[in-house]
């Protein structure tokens, strides 16, 4: 049933997929962390359209699915007159939606600071851009390193939607080589170790950030 | 079950009981027989033997992390002795016999045991998702198996004994930390155990409300039958309960006697450099 | 206008509604059996829903419904297309469900469980009696946001040609070609399937912090 050969003849092709899906996770996973901080600074506005914006944007993509989202952009777009590639397409899709969850993750650091750590920001007569990078970011977003790698490996995982507007990533390889032989035990097989094995293991490093962390 | 009788007060646990040795040849409530327990490297019980009368009144003092919780939390089933046994109203608690062998008990049996044992706890660890009267109730009906209405009344007639009684529709976190501590009590009493163990019941309590606590439990200390394990700080309050107190140190008992003997005529220096920073305030 | 394709959805989202019920329904059977497994005293156990729950955490949903559909049938396995979608889905929510049932089983203070033995409660007692009740409340905000996700696996189901809201829209698409107007609806019709979900969690998420606890 398992045909070894056919295993080691489709491998390399997969393995050679693997750089698209790699660097469309990282494009992607900078995309969100920008637009996810950008998002819970517009949140925390005093300008009250720019926060409802904010609020709203983060609860309807949150709500609907990627692939919706993928399609959205990559056939929509175009008759606005932007054309993306898939790969551009992808990420962007793929950074937007992590975006909203990685709003809540800086959201969740900064509200872990205490109060204190303003009001000695305005005694120091900090301005606000000065309270935000000094002293607010440095230390909410130190914590909250290992949630963010944890949404890395999401990211990471959630890659093969992105063979749904066409990129030539691991899945999309693994499709393609399927349909020619009509085999797709071997092809699916491989990606899901690979992902299971790439995933699971960099969950163990986070893992063990996380305990190293705690213990600072 | 055919037990030997024991005299209580083994001579060999103790070297200060002098006059205070009452040798009574009823048959213990509760006996710890060479009772150790270590975690990891750490022992905190060292061969620790202890026999407690029907209805006696055992009050345990003695220096933080001494292991006065750990010895009562052997006798509820919360943590299991590293040697030793302990026999509660003469049978086994953590250990049965199986085809004349004695091996480690199995739920079955700790639950027919247990059921002689009750215990107020530091923190109360009332159930939050349940009424007052729920929380009373709760054991007697499904531990018991009495009828809804017998548990209800059982369960009311206590809350009213600890004073409570027009708290029964509340839940926990409606209550102040005294009134949370009776009932904790009274969801204790309410199973009738013949054994009832008190660990700091009121340290955790702001000082104005500690009072009431040990107030309620000298009540219930006055009708006798119960016997009791107290654990306490409050030196006055085991003075005034306590037919005999232990002085704890280091997993040992060091000290026991009269609660008149022990604090008037402390004889080993651990036990008067103890005392001796209560008396100051 | 965009209102005369909105009946070209109704049957698409019958499909996206049944496939997230169903799915859910398992999912939380799922849930329970393999949070509690993780918590079991006996080693096998343990090891079998640790297994489980890794394997179905460590891949995506997608590669589970491609592998599910595409690569069983070499094993004779030949499941139709709505089966394929609602295993894939049941098996991929209940491992996530897993680590809530887990996660807040094991939040419920210890103090709970002794009072419970104190009380002489059996096993069977301690966990349906006092722990099950306390965890559950705080498990339900968790369960929701995960019925959300559910909705949102659902349109994978599309490409395996299973005829769900997506798979609607992409069809209809292909044949009027009216992208902004389509994906668009599309989009806002998730947004309101998944409302009395965010709603609720967040109702629920009040009255816990002002509630009793
Ligand atoms: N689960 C445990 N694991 C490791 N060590 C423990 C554990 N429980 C208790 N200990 C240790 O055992 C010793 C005795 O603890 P125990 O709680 O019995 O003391 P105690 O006399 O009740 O003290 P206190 O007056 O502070 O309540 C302490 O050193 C404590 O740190
Ligand atoms: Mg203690």
């Amino acid at each position: 049933m398992w045909n070894w050969d056919y295993t080691l003849l489709i491998l390399p092709q997969i393995l050679e997929a693997l750089k698209i899906t790699v660097s469309a996770t990282f494009v992607a996973f900078a995309v969100a962390l920008v637009v996810g901080l950008i998002l819970t600074l517009a949140r925390r506005s005093d300008f009250k359209p720019l926060s409802l914006f904010a609020q709203g944007f983060i609860e309807f993509v949150r709500s609907t699915p990627l692939l919706v989202q993928l399609y959205f952009i990559f056939y929509v777009l175009p008759e606005h007159g932007l054309s993306l590639s898939p790969f551009i397409a992808g990420v962007m899709g793929l950074g937007l939606h992590y975006s909203t969850y990685l709003s809540e993750v800086y959201r969740g650091g900064i509200e872990s600071i205490p109060p204190g750590q303003w009001e000695a920001a305005k005694a120091l007569n900090f301005t606000p851009l000065e309270t935000w990078r000094k002293i607010i970011l440095p230390q909410s977003i130190p914590p909250v390193i290992p949630v963010m790698g944890n949404y890395l490996i999401t990211m990471f995982k959630e890659t093969p939607v992105l063979s749904a507007i066409t990129l030539v990533e691991i899945m999309q390889t693994a499709k393609m080589l399927g349909s020619h032989s009509f085999r797709y035990l071997e092809a699916f097989t491989i990606v899901g170790v690979l992902f299971l094995v790439l995933s699971y293991s960099s969950s163990l490093m986070v893992r063990r950030l996380e305990v190293r962390l705690n213990l600072r | 079950m055919s037990v030997p009788l024991k005299v209580i007060y083994n001579e060999e646990s103790t070297k200060s009981i002098g006059n205070d040795l009452r040798k009574v040849a009823v048959q213990p409530i509760v006996n710890y027989s060479n009772i150790s327990k270590s975690y990891g490297d750490l022992q905190v019980l060292r061969n620790i033997d202890l026999d407690i009368a029907p209805g006696e009144k055992v009050a345990l003092i003695g220096p933080s992390g001494s292991g006065k919780t750990t010895l009562a939390r052997l006798l509820m089933t919360l943590e299991e002795p590293t040697s030793g046994t302990i026999e509660v109203d003469g049978e086994m608690l953590w250990h049965q016999k199986t085809n004349g062998k004695l091996v480690k008990a199995n739920e079955k049996h700790l639950h027919k045991v247990r059921g002689n044992i009750g215990m107020v706890f530091q923190h109360f660890n009332l159930f939050p998702h349940m009424t007052i009267l729920r929380n009373v109730m709760e054991a007697p009906r499904n531990v018991l198996g009495l009828s809804k209405e017998e548990a209800m009344e059982r369960a009311v007639t206590m809350l009213k004994q600890v004073g409570l009684a027009n708290k029964i529709d509340a839940y926990p976190a409606q209550l102040s930390g005294g009134q949370k501590q009776r009932v904790a009590i009274a969801r204790a009493l309410v199973m009738r155990p013949k054994v009832m163990i008190f660990d700091e019941p009121t340290s955790a309590l702001d000082p104005e409300l500690v009072g009431e606590v040990l107030e309620v439990i000298k009540a219930i200390a006055a009708e006798g039958e119960m016997a009791m394990l107290l654990i306490t700080h409050e030196m006055d309050f085991a003075r005034d309960v306590a037919d005999r107190i232990l002085f704890f140190d280091q997993g040992r008992i060091i000290e026991q006697g009269s609660p008149k003997r022990i604090f008037n005529n402390p004889e080993s220096e651990r036990l008067q450099t103890f005392l001796s920073r209560f008396n100051r305030h | 206008m965009w209102f005369d394709i909105l009946p070209s959805f109704w049957e698409g989202a019958k499909i996206t509604i049944q496939l997230t019920l169903f799915s859910a329904v398992i999912a939380f059977f799922l849930a329970f059996l393999a949070g509690f497994g993780r918590l079991s005293k006996i080693k096998a156990v343990r090891f079998l829903a640790a297994t489980y729950v890794e394997i179905f955490r460590g891949t995506s949903l997608f590669v589970q419904l491609f592998w599910i559909y595409f690569a069983l049938p070499l094993f004779g396995i030949m499941l139709p297309k709505m089966l394929a979608g609602v295993l894939a889905l049941s098996l991929n929510a209940g491992a996530y469900g897993s680590e809530i049932v887990r996660s807040t089983i094991i939040s419920v203070p210890k103090g709970q469980t002794e009072a419970a033995i104190a009380l002489n409660m059996t096993p069977w007692q301690r966990t349906w009696l006092v722990i099950l009740p306390q965890a559950l409340v705080m498990m339900l905000p968790a369960f929701g946001n995960l019925i959300i996700e559910m909705l949102k696996g659902t349109a994978l189901v599309s490409l395996v040609t299973l005829a769900d809201l997506t798979f609607v829209a992409t069809v209809l698409n292909s044949s009027i070609m009216r992208p902004t107007e389509i994906f668009s609806v599309l989009l806002v019709i998730y947004f309101v399937i998944s409302l009395p979900f965010t709603r609720g969690i967040r109702w629920i998420e009040h009255r816990l912090s002002a509630g009793r606890y």
